[in-house]
């Protein structure tokens, strides 16, 4: 499943992220790479997302939203990911 | 001790490095640019109790990968003997994503002294940071500053003074719960990031590979590392094949692993992080709601335009006393002191009107820039482009575009301002280029005295007109644009919302100071010689100087282009010069109207009358009036728009292509709705 089909208040691992290098890098920069946790907080709207992932709140456009693959996290308190 | 100690400052933007960076070097600055490449390099001197040090001010960055120039240029100088001892500024507010950089950092190998910034703001979110339990884990001195209150800066020069002379680092104590290595060498008492096994193994491997094939090198750990994440530049400059230790890139794995020991490090650092947190998520239900969000911005945005027009405007109208008044006593004083006319009309025609009109809407500008900088300084303004960002991709723009092209119904000059909080250069531009579609409030005179003049009962209605027209004309630009470059619902947004805090005084008060600082000096000099030259365009003309602006260049000129302006129903030398002198600031175009028809109190009901017989006389009807408001507002903005658009751009030739394309939307629109309202006049009569 994509980000943007990701339940509110729901944690997520990325599986991949599959856009430009240049957004990419960014997000990687950020902290958001495979294997991140990354929690859906309003997923609201049809377009942009709001969420959480290393502890900072961002909004994600939908284009992004909708091409960073997660995974449902098995388990949420779980805070040691890979 | 060091002749001069070099100390690179560095840190991610918006970290409040340059600020700390001025603090210490004063006006004592070199500004340069890279070799070969336009990034700013800026170097300064200072002493601390006679120790020397070199300043070097890198450009703000996230990370030392070598993705864009800035990091490149940042990276290689780092590496270089240029600096000794690396100043890691952090924005302590954010630790989180700013210890990514410091981890970096650390792992060159060279001194690093942290730097933590804006400890204020981490007081005021009321969260603690573990000053003793910080340098402990990370084995780097972490020394609380002010930049804004230049405080800690000569412990901060202290430390890498000290820290300088001393090439191991201190002792490094890390309680990982899990992280115990079966390594064979076990690092996590001397290296601050320690990675999994696998790749630890791998480091090693690579160490020892590159001590015999290339001696000499330093910061061996570092390069293994790049190698590891196949970084470009350091995996070019490698010869040795090791394809058989990398077989992968590591990137991945090894920006998490950092991200990891970063979740480490908070969870032992940051206190009372998840009170805010919660605080926060509470506010966020409400104001970023999928139904609510969009009419509470609404709302609050109204409430700050009702400011900023209400309390600005009342304290514009004391502005215009006092400057009359002013402008009255100094061509008193000049007539007194029996100074040439010429003189007396240049200073008080010229610059007292021109540069003085400006500066009266200095309250305006301070009113809204302080609400502005409020939403700002609380997080709200983040939430902003969340909440608009669906409807703004839609034209090809972020969702921060939308404050900039709202505060254009204001004054243009500092919604013009507001667009360098957009990221992208191209979508600074496009907003630049529809801003000034949004009628701003000195267009509204036009509309009220030619739509009550040529309208009567419909007025209203022809002044809200020009409004949805402007708008229209902004977002069909704006769709157009988006259409040939491509950007068509980009939906891109990449934003961090921060947590909600009460403003703080003294961010907001160096926020505002800014902005007017900025609006006063560039604008003013830019306006300051504009306004001459416009006096000088409609005071002289061929036979030198005149005060019957009839005589004047400016008449010259209106008249030579009125074959340019007949098929727009504007074909009227009066009113071309009236649009000419609009150029300074729009509000003029009725001033220089009454002056150019010879009609006093333009604004009364019989200055109306006397006015719509003049025009009549010519021939100019309601077609004409209305050909003449869309023209208005669609045609250059005023000189103070201007400057401050090419101050935003720093380009000319973009800022003469904005002025280009908007006299040919005026010239455009114009034309159609002349022909078509008399057309309509035409059918009906």
């Amino acid at each position: 499943m994509t980000l943007k089909q990701g339940k509110n208040h729901t944690a997520y691992q990325v599986v991949s992220i599959n856009i430009e290098l240049k957004l990419e890098r960014r997000l990687q920069a950020l902290g958001l790479t495979d294997g991140t946790k990354i929690t859906v907080l309003n997923n609201d709207k049809k377009g942009a997302v709001t969420v959480r992932f290393r502890g900072t709140r961002f909004a994600l456009g939908k284009r992004i939203a909708d091409h960073i693959e997660v995974k449902e996290a098995l388990d949420t308190c779980q805070t040691q990911s890979m | 001790m060091p002749d001069t100690i070099n100390v690179g400052f560095i840190g991610n933007p918006n970290c409040g490095k340059t600020t700390l960076f001025n603090a210490f070097t004063g006006a004592n600055l070199k500004v340069a640019n890279w070799p070969g490449v336009t990034v700013e390099k800026k170097e300064g001197r200072t002493t601390y109790k006679g120790q020397e040090f070199k300043l070097i001010d890198l450009p703000g960055i996230y990370s030392l990968t070598s993705y864009t120039m800035e990091e490149t240029v940042s990276r290689e100088c780092i590496l270089s003997d240029e600096v000794d001892v690396i100043v890691d500024v952090i924005d302590t507010s954010s630790l989180e994503r700013n210890l990514y950089l410091t981890l970096q950092l650390l792992e060159l190998g060279k001194p690093v002294v942290l730097a933590l910034n804006m400890m204020d703001i981490v007081e005021e979110r009321g969260m603690e940071i573990d000053l003793h339990r910080l340098p402990e884990m990370l084995g780097t001195p972490a020394i609380p500053v002010s930049a804004r209150k230049k405080t800690g800066l000569s412990i901060l020069l202290h430390a890498v003074a000290h820290h300088n002379e001393y090439h191991t680092q201190g002792p490094l104590i890390h309680h990982h719960k899990d992280k115990h290595s079966l390594h064979l060498h076990n690092h996590h008492d001397e290296y601050a990031m320690v990675y999994e096994d696998y790749i630890e193994d791998k480091i090693d491997l690579i160490i020892n590979e590159l001590t015999k094939s290339n001696p000499g090198l330093t910061h061996k750990r570092w390069h293994a590392i790049k190698l590891l994440e196949q970084d470009k530049t350091v995996s070019a400059n490698q010869l040795t094949d090791l394809t058989a230790i990398i077989d992968r890139s590591y990137e991945k794995d090894i920006i998490n692993q950092k991200y990891d020991f970063i979740e480490e490090i908070i969870s032992e650092v940051l206190v009372n992080k998840s009170r805010q947190e919660a605080s926060t998520d509470k506010i966020d239900r409400y104001l970023t709601d999928k139904w609510l969000g969009l009419p509470i911005f609404l709302g609050i945005m109204a409430l700050v335009f009702f400011l900023t027009f209400t309390i600005g405007d009342w304290l514009k109208g004391y502005f215009e006393i006092g400057l009359e008044a002013f402008s009255g006593l100094v061509s008193g004083t000049l007539g007194s002191i029996h100074t040439n006319a010429m003189l007396t009309s240049l200073i008080v025609d010229g610059i007292i009107s021109g540069v003085g009109g400006i500066l009266t809407f200095l309250p305006n500008i301070f009113i809204l820039f302080l609400a502005l900088a409020v939403l700002e300084d609380s997080g709200y303004m983040a939430r902003v482009a969340f909440i608009m960002d669906d409807i703004m991709s839609r034209l090809g723009l972020s969702g921060r575009a939308f404050l900039p092209l709202l505060l254009g119904f204001g004054c243009t000059v500092p919604a013009v301002m507001a667009s360098r909080a957009l990221e992208h250069k191209k979508d600074r531009f496009k907003t630049i280029l529809i801003t000034p579609f949004m009628s701003c409030s000195a267009r509204l005179p036009i509309y009220v005295l030619f739509s009550s003049m040529f309208f009567g009962k419909h007025a209203m209605l022809v002044c809200y007109s020009m409004y949805l027209l402007g708008i229209i004309i902004a977002i069909g630009t704006a769709y157009v644009l988006s259409k040939i470059d491509g950007s068509r619902a980009e939906h891109a947004l990449l934003i961090e919302l921060p947590e909600y805090k009460s403003p703080n005084a003294h961010t907001i008060a160096i926020y505002v100071w800014q902005k007017i600082k900025d609006y006063l000096t560039k604008a003013g000099t830019v306006i300051f010689i504009a306004s001459v030259i416009m006096w000088g365009i409609l005071n002289f003309g061929p036979c030198g100087y005149v005060t019957d602006i009839s005589e004047s260049f400016g008449s010259w000129i209106g008249k030579a282009v009125v074959p340019l302006f007949r098929p727009i129903g504007l074909g009227y030398w009066q009113i071309i010069v009236a649009l000419i002198a609009g150029i300074a600031a729009k509000e003029v175009v009725v001033s220089s109207c009454s002056v150019l028809f010879g009609i006093q109190n333009i604004t009364t009901a019989r200055g109306m009358e006397a006015m719509v017989a003049a025009l009549g006389g010519l021939g100019f009807g309601a077609a004409n009036a209305y050909a003449l408001m869309v023209f208005c507002l669609l045609y250059v903005p005023c000189t103070a728009a201007i400057a401050t658009i090419h101050r935003e751009l720093k380009s000319w030739k973009y800022t003469a292509g904005i002025l280009v394309y908007q006299l040919a939307a005026a010239w455009i629109v114009s034309f159609a709705v002349y022909h078509l309202i008399n057309l309509l006049q035409h059918y009906t009569a």
